[in-house]
Parts: C-alpha cells; sequence; structure tokens
C-alpha cells in the first residue's frame, strides 16, 4: 500500500504473470526481464543463480501470498471450530480453483519442491501460531497443552487441505465432521 | 505370520506373476525361490545400494549391474526393460517389504490402539532406517515429496488405507476403520516429511502418548459409533 516495490518483488512479480501465461517450462529469464522492465544484467543481479533460482523465488513468494490471502480470509472467524471450518474449506477451494497451481501440478511440479520441503518447517509453524489464539480462547481437554495441539493440529491441517483423499472438502456436513472427530476430539471437550 | 522376515515375503511376491506383483501387497499360497527370483532380488538389493550412494538420477544401468554382481546382460535378461523397468522393480519390491514389515507388527497387536502404536512407529522406523529413503530425502526429495503432495498423495493415501484398514477392522466397521487407516498415514507422512524437534514417531512410548492425546479420543468416538 503506497509502498514502492523493490526490485526483487518487482521481478519475483513479472516472474509470476509470466508463469501464469506461458508455464513454467516456457517462462525464461528474458520473458521475466522484458516483463519486469529491467536489464537482464539487473536480473542476473538479483538472482545471479539465472532461471532457477527465479522460479524457487517465484514460487516461495506466491506459496507466502496464498497464506497471507487466507489469513485475511479468515479474519472474521471467532471460534476455534469456526476458523478450522472456514480454513479448510476456503483453503481447498483456493487450491482447486488456483489456475497456476494446477498448470503446474500438471505441467512440471518439481518446481514445487522448494515451497514444499524446505518451506515445510515454517508453514507448519505459520499455521501453528495462526491457530494459537483459538486454541487458548478455548476450552481445551484437561492435560492438553497449546504449543503440542497447534502443531497437531497445523499439520493435519496442512495435510488434509492439500490432499483430502476420501473427504469432501466442499461439503461442508463432511468438515464438520472431519473437524470434530480427526481434528479437535483430543484438543475440546465433547460438546454437550 | 510373526516367523516371516520381510525379506521372505518380498521373494514370496516376486515369484507370482507379473499382474499380481504389480499390486505389490500379495500373500501367495507357497514360498517361490528360483534362481530368477534370487538374481531379481539381487538387483534390486544393488539398485537400493546405488541409490543410498548417490541417489536416484546419477545411477545408472552399468552401477546397479555392478553393484549386483552381475553382467548388464544378465541384468537385462532378468529385468527387461532397462533402468525404468529397474527402479519400478525396486519401488514395488520396496513397497512389499514395507507392508509386510507393517502386516508384521499390526497382526500382533492385541488392542486398537497397540495396532496403531505398531503400525505408526514400525512405518516410521522402517522408512528411517531406510538408507536409500533417506539418500533421496536428503538430495532428491522430490522423488519422493511428489508422491504425497496434493492430489498424488491420493494414490498413496489409497494404497494405504486398503492394507491397514482390514487390521483395523478388528476394532471397527469398514468405514470407520478406512477413516483411522487414512488418519493414520497423515500423521506418519506428515512427521516423515516435516520431522519435529519434539516428537520422535519411531519412540513407542512419544507415539503412545501423541496418540492418547490426539487421536484415540477420536477412535474411541468412532468405535462409538459402531455400537450405536
Amino acid at each position: 500500500m503506497g509502498q514502492v516495490p523493490d526490485t526483487r518483488e518487482q521481478i519475483t512479480a513479472a516472474g509470476y504473470a509470466c508463469i501464469a501465461r506461458f508455464g513454467p517450462t516456457r517462462t525464461s529469464v528474458e520473458d521475466v526481464a522484458q516483463a519486469a522492465g529491467v536489464s537482464r544484467a539487473t536480473m542476473y543481479r538479483y538472482f545471479p543463480g539465472g532461471r532457477a533460482e527465479l522460479i524457487d523465488a517465484v514460487v516461495t513468494w506466491e506459496y507466502r501470498r496464498f497464506f497471507l490471502a487466507l489469513y485475511e480470509a479468515l479474519r472474521g472467524a471467532e471460534t476455534l471450530e469456526e476458523v478450522m471450518e472456514r480454513g479448510l474449506m476456503v483453503a481447498h477451494q483456493a487450491i482447486e480453483e488456483h489456475e497456476v497451481l494446477q498448470m503446474i501440478l500438471r505441467t512440471e511440479p518439481e518446481i514445487l519442491e522448494p515451497a514444499l520441503s524446505a518451506e515445510g518447517q515454517p508453514t507448519r509453524e505459520l499455521v501453528a501460531e495462526f491457530l494459537t489464539p483459538y486454541l487458548e480462547r478455548h476450552e481445551l481437554r484437561p492435560g492438553i497443552e497449546v504449543d503440542a495441539a497447534a502443531d497437531f493440529l497445523a499439520r493435519m491441517v496442512l495435510s488434509y487441505m492439500g490432499s483430502p483423499g476420501q473427504w469432501n472438502l466442499d461439503d461442508p456436513i463432511q468438515v464438520a465432521e472431519l473437524i470434530e472427530v480427526e481434528l479437535l476430539s483430543g484438543i475440546v471437550p465433547i460438546s454437550s | 505370520m510373526r516367523s516371516l522376515t520381510p525379506r521372505q515375503f518380498s521373494s514370496y511376491c516376486l515369484g507370482v506373476d507379473s499382474a499380481a506383483r504389480s499390486n505389490a501387497v500379495v500373500v501367495p499360497l507357497r514360498p517361490v525361490s528360483t534362481p530368477e527370483v534370487t538374481k531379481r532380488v539381487a538387483i534390486v538389493d544393488g539398485a537400493l545400494a546405488c541409490i543410498a550412494a548417490k541417489g536416484l538420477r546419477l545411477t545408472t544401468v552399468d552401477d546397479v549391474a555392478r553393484a549386483s554382481g552381475m553382467s548388464r546382460a544378465t541384468l537385462y535378461r532378468t529385468i527387461p526393460g532397462g533402468r525404468e523397468a529397474i527402479i519400478q522393480a525396486t519401488v514395488e519390491t520396496e513397497v512389499a517389504r514395507f507392508f509386510s514389515a507393517l502386516a508384521v507388527a499390526m497382526g500382533a497387536a492385541n488392542t486398537l490402539e497397540a495396532a496403531l502404536v505398531d503400525g505408526i512407529t514400525t512405518s516410521a522406523r522402517w522408512l528411517s532406517n531406510s538408507p536409500a529413503l533417506t539418500t533421496l530425502l536428503e538430495v532428491e526429495p522430490w522423488v519422493i515429496m511428489q508422491h504425497i503432495s496434493f492430489g498424488q498423495m491420493d494414490r498413496a493415501l489409497a494404497l494405504a488405507v486398503d492394507f491397514t484398514g482390514p487390521f483395523f477392522g478388528r476394532w471397527l466397521e469398514p468405514a470407520q476403520a478406512a477413516r483411522a487407516a487414512d488418519w493414520a498415514v497423515r500423521i506418519v507422512t506428515s512427521y516423515l516429511s516435516n520431522p519435529s524437534d519434539t516428537i520422535d514417531l519411531t519412540d513407542q512410548i512419544q507415539v503412545r502418548d501423541l496418540l492418547r492425546q490426539f487421536v484415540l479420543p477420536g477412535v474411541h468416538a468412532l468405535e462409538e459409533r459402531n455400537r450405536s
């Protein structure tokens, strides 16, 4: 907002636009330099590793943006149950409808590796941190520690939202059932 | 079941016809040990040694021939189809070995809690003790990650649920057993791809405590539904 994006950010955003338009395989360093309005020399100053480094940066950038948008969408949620329910549905839908992600999964999924492995740890911590205040406000079963519960929930949420398996996460009834049993039964007291 | 080592089990599996073999988890009626099976196992173990040493991408057919102590010609005769076929045979054999170890552990469990705890710890131990898998996760994680990410994980989940579901079926209705199995698979893949500082999934006590806190209350809720 009103901030001048730095050159690195500008190149990364242009990289994302190019991948969205041409696909990851057909995006070259030249395309991105042109789209960002910078010279090849500038490009290599910011991304000395060339195309591979640029693509890693784009993936990580979009990954972060995805989660920021998700947090934004969940801002109004009040209870733990509500944030889990909306979070799972919104995240799953966002993954399904993320055209660029789906195209990458079809064509060159290996470029997602940095986001899924090296970034895996921070993502889990980010989700756990996000859930912590909801856990702190909620009545918990005896002996349940907030940190451990947040870590477990983050692991499960990330697993189900990316790969629902036998669950239909577009169905609110199934989502509520999943949350009640698989996600929260050990954490919150049985509701009367 | 308990007297069967994973290696014996995989030899059994490899002795059955190729259609059944691609199904990986097959319990044959009688043991089969022919020179062809022995050679096949030697090739697979050679390939595993190569992958453990330098990863998948750099492993060539020549490397595998050298590591398994046979000529290229014998190797091609035993597993026709070149590098691709060798890799496939290696994956299938390892999957069969993994599931046989899991079957031994889960089959011996006397309670639902033990089936979950022993199933998870056995999986974690087997996976973390595999030198080939350890190298892959270090140098070419994508080879593994792609099978447990996004829609691709559905296949791994379905395979694991088909295999472990019946073990849970001793205590749960089939639909609930599949749910419990799906849940357990997610725990294993999460801690495998994203290790925890506080929980070691190969430690039986730690896993038992983790499950008693976060999983067993839900599993018992599923059990209750069976009764009602």
